[in-house]
C-alpha cells in the first residue's frame, strides 16, 4: 500500500484527530471541532456538486435549518437535545428534497441562482420570524449533558463529532462506489445517457439534494450544541462560499478531497479571523486561483503526483483484475 | 388613496435602482450569455472610488462620476481577463465561483481601504437636496435624476444594441460564438467590452444611488441580487425588460412593505426569484434564457 | 407473419408549428437490422427521440413489445428494454470505461441507499457479478485493456464503440443507435459492419440505425425505411430503396431523378 496514499494520510489525520483533545486547549479544540462539522457540510455538499453536478447553493440555508430545527425543538418544546438533534437533521432532509424538485427543472445558472434566492429566503426567514426564531440576536440553546458518561460537555460534543464524521465518511465512501455513485456521475456527465441506461434524474437528484440536506442538518446540529447558541449569522452568503470554495479547493468530486479541503480552509479561516476584510481578499483570491491553476483541487495534484490516491467509482478486487489482464493480451484486439 | 400613491411613487423610484442595476446585467448576458456574480461588487467599488474622489480629495462632481464609470469599465475589463476568458470552456461552477471570487476579493479590498462593516459613507447628492412637492407627495431630485437615468441608459443601449456595428456584433457574439469568430468578428474584444460597458453601468448607477443609499462594503451583493430579480423578471436578455422588471420589484416590495409588513421588503425580491425561474424562466420579455445551461 | 417487436403508428411531431414528424408508421420485426436513412433534416434523430421518450408526439403511438410507452420517461422506457446511443458522444467521462459499462447496467442491479451505503453482502455479491459482466463485455469487443481508462482518454472511434457496449450490456430488446458509424474510415467500417451482425446474431437484439454511410446501411440492413421531411417515403430492401426514384429525389434532386431514369 503507498505510504503517503490515501488510506494512510487519512488515516493519520483520524489519529491525531482522536488524540487532539489531549494535547490542545480549550479553544483549539473548539477549532479542531469547527473543522469536523465543516467536514461534514463539505462531504455532503460535494456529493451533490461535485458528483452529480448540480451548482446548488443552498448548503448553508440546510446547515442553519439543521441548527434552527435542532435548537428550536429543545427552546420551545422542551425536547431533549438525543431527540431533537436527530429532528434537526430531518428537517434539513426534508427541505434538501423538498428543494430538488423545482431544482429538476433547472440547471446550470438557473440553478445557481434559485437555490441562492432560496438560501436569502432561509436567511430572511431567520432574522424576521421573531417568534419563533428570536429574530436577530439569536437564541441560547440547553447546554447537553453526556451525563452518565464521565466527559464535559466540549469533550464529549468533539467525540460525537468525529464518531460522526467517521461513519458519514465510511457511509458516504461505500454510496460514491456503488451503483448509486456511478449513477450521480452518469446525471452529472450526460443526463440523456444516463437516462438511456435507466437511470431516474428525478429520482438520483432528489437521492444527492436529500443526502446533502442530512449531512449539512446533522453538521447544524452539532454546531448549535456546540456554541450553545444559534444566530443568523452563521448561515449566510460568506458561509456557502466558503463551503465551496472548501470543495474547489479539495477536489470536486472527492471524499477525501471534502476532508482536506474542510480541513485546510477553516484553518486558513481562523489564522486571518482577526481581520475579516482580509479573510475576505485571501478567500477570493484562492477560490480564483485554484479555479484556474488548479481546477482539481488538492486531490487532482495527489492523484496526479503521488500513488494511492485513486478513488475509482467501483470497488476495487486487486487479485480477479491481474487474471483477466492476462488472458486478454493473447485475444485478437479491434482497434477503432 | 394617497397611501397607495406614495407606495408607487417610492415603488417606481427604488425600482429605477434596481433597474440601473438590472440594465448592467443584462448588458454582459446579452453579449456573453453568463451572469456576473461581481456585479454587485463592481457596482460597490466604483462608488467608493468616486466617493474617495470627490469627497475626500475634493474633485468635482462630474470629474469624479466620468472617472468612477471608466474605473469601471476597468474593473470589469479585468473581471473578463481573469474571470471569463480563460474559463469559456469549462463548466459553469468554475465560471460562477471565479466571478464569486473575485467578488469577494474586491469586498475585502474595499473594507480594507475604506471602512469596517459597520461604517456607511454619506455622498453628496447631484441635484439640489431640497425635496419637491409632487401634487401632495414629496420626493427628492435625487430619485427623479436616477430615474431618469435609467431611462436614459436603457434608451441608449437599445439604439446602441439595434443601431450601431458594435452592437449588433455583441448579439452576434451571444447568438453563436463559433459563428460569429467565422464572420470576422474578434469575440474576444467583444467579451471584454460587454464586460467593461456592463461594470460601467454599474459605476454610473453608483454614483447616482449614493446620495441616497449610503455606500458600505456589503451593499455590493445586496444590490446585486435585487437588480438580479429585476433582470429575471424582466427576461434576461430584454434590456427594456430589465427597467420593467426593475421597477415592478420596487413596486411590489412597497406594497408589500406597506400593506403587509415592512419586513416583507427583503423578501420580496428572493421569492420573485425563485418563482419566475420556476414558473416562467424567460421571464416577462425574454426570448432564449442563458446560453450556458 | 411475426409480430413487430417495435412499432410506431401515426406519429406526429410539431416544433413551433413546423411539423417535423407527419404520421409516421413504422414496424420493426424481432432480430431484425433495420436503417433509418433520409436527407438532413427528414426527421430522423427526431423519430429516435420520440421511440426513447424523450420527445413526446402529439399524436401516435409507440409500442414496445406490445406495451404502449408514450408519455413514459426515457428511464422508465429504457428499463423495459430499449438501448440508444446518440450522434455525439455520451461517454461517462469522469468515470473509467469500466465504471461506464457498469453503468450500463443500472437497471439489472437493485441495490439501494440502505444495502450500499452499509455495504451489505446483497450489494457486494451483485457488484462483483456486474463488474465480471462489464469485463466480458469488453472482451466481447476485445477492449480489455482499455477497463481503467478514464472516459476522457479515448479516441472518438474508441469511445462509440465502448457507448455501444455500454448499451448492450442491460440486455436491451431493441437498440437505436444515432449515426454510430460518422467517423469511421473505410477499413473500419467492415469491421463495424461485422460488429453489428454479431450483436444481432450472437446477442438477439434488434437494431435500428440511423446512418448516413450508405454503403453500410445497405450491406448490413435487412430493410430500410426512407424518411424525407418528416414522412416516410419509402420501405423495403435496401436494394428496392436504392433504386426508388423518390428516395433519388429526395436526396439528389429532381434533375438527377430524371437524369437517373433516363435510359
Amino acid at each position: 500500500m503507498a505510504l503517503f496514499g490515501r488510506r494512510n494520510v487519512l488515516l493519520a489525520m483520524l489519529l491525531v484527530a482522536a488524540a487532539a483533545p489531549s494535547f490542545l486547549n480549550a479553544y483549539y479544540v473548539f477549532v479542531a471541532n469547527t473543522i469536523l462539522i465543516y467536514v461534514l457540510l463539505a462531504i455532503g455538499l460535494n456529493i451533490l456538486v461535485g458528483n452529480t453536478g448540480q451548482l446548488a447553493f443552498a448548503n448553508a440555508a440546510m446547515f442553519g435549518i439543521g441548527a434552527y430545527g435542532t435548537g428550536l425543538l429543545q427552546v420551545h418544546f422542551g425536547w431533549p437535545f438525543w431527540l431533537a438533534f436527530p429532528s434537526g437533521a430531518v428537517i434539513a432532509t426534508a427541505v434538501g428534497l423538498a428543494i430538488s424538485l423545482p431544482a429538476l427543472r433547472l440547471s446550470g445558472l438557473y440553478l445557481a441562482l434559485s437555490t441562492l434566492a432560496f438560501a436569502q429566503f432561509t436567511q430572511w426567514v431567520f432574522l424576521n420570524w421573531e417568534a419563533v426564531t428570536f429574530g436577530a440576536g439569536g437564541f441560547k440553546t440547553p447546554t447537553i449533558s453526556f451525563a452518565p458518561l464521565p466527559i464535559s460537555k466540549p469533550m464529549g460534543l468533539y467525540y460525537l463529532s468525529l464518531i460522526l464524521v467517521i461513519v458519514l465518511f465510511v457511509l458516504a465512501q461505500n454510496l460514491v462506489r456503488s451503483r448509486i455513485g456511478r449513477a450521480f456521475v452518469a446525471v452529472r456527465d450526460s443526463e440523456i445517457a444516463a437516462q438511456s441506461l435507466g437511470v431516474d434524474l428525478l429520482r438520483y437528484k432528489a437521492l444527492a439534494f436529500g443526502i446533502s440536506g442530512f449531512y449539512a442538518g446533522i453538521a447544524g446540529g452539532l454546531y448549535s450544541a456546540m456554541l450553545n447558541f444559534v444566530s443568523p449569522e452563521g448561515y449566510d452568503l460568506f458561509q456557502m462560499v466558503i463551503q465551496k470554495a472548501m470543495i474547489v479547493v479539495g477536489g470536486l468530486g472527492s471524499i477525501a478531497g471534502s476532508v482536506l479541503g474542510a480541513s485546510a480552509l477553516v484553518s486558513i479561516l481562523e489564522l486571518l479571523r482577526k481581520v475579516k476584510g482580509f479573510q475576505e481578499i485571501v478567500f477570493g483570491a484562492i477560490l480564483v486561483g485554484f479555479i484556474l491553476f488548479m481546477p482539481g483541487g488538492i486531490i487532482g495534484f495527489l492523484k496526479a503526483k503521488v500513488r494511492g490516491w485513486e478513488e475509482p467509482l467501483h470497488r476495487a478486487r486487486p487479485g480477479k483484475r491481474s487474471t483477466s489482464a492476462a488472458a486478454t493480451s493473447e485475444s485478437s484486439e479491434v482497434r477503432p | 388613496m394617497i397611501l397607495l400613491t406614495y407606495l408607487l411613487l417610492s415603488g417606481l423610484t427604488t425600482g429605477s435602482l434596481y433597474a440601473l442595476i438590472a440594465l448592467g446585467i443584462v448588458v454582459v448576458n446579452k453579449a456573453t450569455g453568463v451572469i456576473n456574480f461581481a456585479h454587485g461588487e463592481l457596482f460597490m467599488f466604483s462608488g467608493f472610488v468616486a466617493w474617495m474622489l470627490h469627497v475626500q480629495m475634493g474633485v468635482p462632481y462630474l470629474p469624479s462620476l466620468l472617472v468612477a464609470v471608466a474605473f469601471g469599465f476597468v474593473l470589469g475589463a479585468l473581471t473578463n481577463l481573469i474571470a471569463f476568458r480563460p474559463l469559456k470552456n469549462a463548466n459553469i461552477v468554475s465560471l460562477v465561483l471565479a466571478t464569486i471570487g473575485i467578488a469577494f476579493m474586491l469586498r475585502g479590498a474595499a473594507r480594507v481601504i475604506w471602512g469596517g462593516k459597520g461604517d456607511y459613507l454619506p455622498f453628496p447628492p447631484i441635484t439640489s437636496p431640497e425635496p419637491v412637492m409632487i401634487g401632495e407627495i414629496m420626493v427628492i431630485p435625487q430619485q427623479l435624476a436616477v430615474l431618469a437615468g435609467a431611462i436614459v441608459i436603457m434608451a441608449a443601449f437599445a439604439a446602441f444594441f439595434r443601431l450601431t456595428r458594435a452592437g449588433k456584433m455583441m448579439q452576434a457574439t451571444a447568438d453563436n460564438a463559433k459563428a460569429a469568430t467565422l464572420v470576422g468578428i474578434r469575440i474576444d474584444r467583444i467579451y471584454m467590452l460587454s464586460f467593461g460597458t456592463g461594470a460601467a453601468i454599474a459605476a454610473a448607477a453608483a454614483v447616482l444611488m449614493a446620495p441616497l443609499t449610503l455606500l458600505y462594503p456589503d451593499m455590493g451583493f445586496a444590490f446585486f441580487i435585487k437588480g438580479f430579480a429585476a433582470a429575471v423578471l424582466g427576461g434576461l436578455t430584454s434590456l427594456p425588460g430589465a427597467v420593467l422588471g426593475g421597477i415592478s420589484i420596487g413596486i411590489i416590495e412597497a406594497l408589500a412593505g406597506g400593506y403587509i409588513h415592512s419586513s416583507f421588503i427583503e423578501v420580496s425580491a428572493f421569492i420573485v426569484i425563485m418563482f419566475v425561474l420556476v414558473v416562467r424562466p424567460t421571464g416577462l420579455l425574454g426570448f432564449n434564457g442563458l446560453r450556458r445551461v | 407473419m411475426t409480430t413487430a417487436l417495435l412499432s410506431v403508428r401515426g406519429v406526429s411531431v410539431s416544433f413551433g408549428g413546423v411539423k417535423v414528424l407527419d404520421g409516421i408508421d413504422l414496424d420493426v420485426k424481432p432480430g431484425e437490422i433495420r436503417g433509418l436513412i433520409g436527407p438532413n433534416g427528414a426527421g430522423k434523430t427526431t423519430m429516435l427521440n420520440v421511440i426513447s421518450g424523450i420527445h413526446a408526439p402529439h399524436q401516435g403511438d409507440v409500442l414496445l413489445d406490445g406495451v404502449s410507452i408514450v408519455g413514459r420517461k426515457p428511464s422508465n422506457i429504457a428499463r423495459l428494454g430499449l438501448g440508444r446511443t446518440f450522434q455525439t458522444s455520451q461517454l461517462f467521462r469522469g468515470m473509467t470505461v469500466l465504471e461506464n459499462l457498469m453503468t450500463g447496467l443500472h437497471h439489472r442491479t437493485t441495490a439501494g441507499l440502505i444495502a450500499t451505503s452499509l455495504n451489505l453482502r446483497r450489494y457486494r455479491e451483485e457488484e462483483e457479478a456486474a463488474e465480471e459482466a462489464a469485463r466480458q463485455a469488453l472482451e466481447f469487443i476485445g477492449m480489455s485493456a482499455f477497463a481503467d481508462r478514464p472516459g476522457s482518454a479515448l479516441s472518438f472511434g474508441q469511445q462509440r464503440v465502448i457507448e455501444i457496449a455500454r448499451t448492450l450490456i442491460g440486455d436491451p430488446k431493441v437498440v437505436l443507435l444515432d449515426e454510430p458509424a460518422v467517423g469511421l474510415s473505410l477499413n473500419r467500417l467492415t469491421e463495424f459492419d461485422a460488429l453489428l451482425r454479431r450483436i444481432r446474431d450472437e446477442k438477439g437484439v434488434t437494431l435500428i440505425l440511423i446512418e448516413h454511410v450508405i454503403r453500410l446501411v445497405m450491406d448490413v440492413c435487412d430493410q430500410v425505411t426512407v424518411l424525407s421531411s418528416g414522412r416516410r417515403i419509402a420501405e423495403g430492401t435496401p436494394d428496392t430503396v436504392r433504386n426508388n426514384p423518390e428516395v433519388i429525389e429526395a436526396y439528389l434532386g429532381k434533375e438527377l431523378r430524371a437524369r437517373h431514369s433516363a435510359p
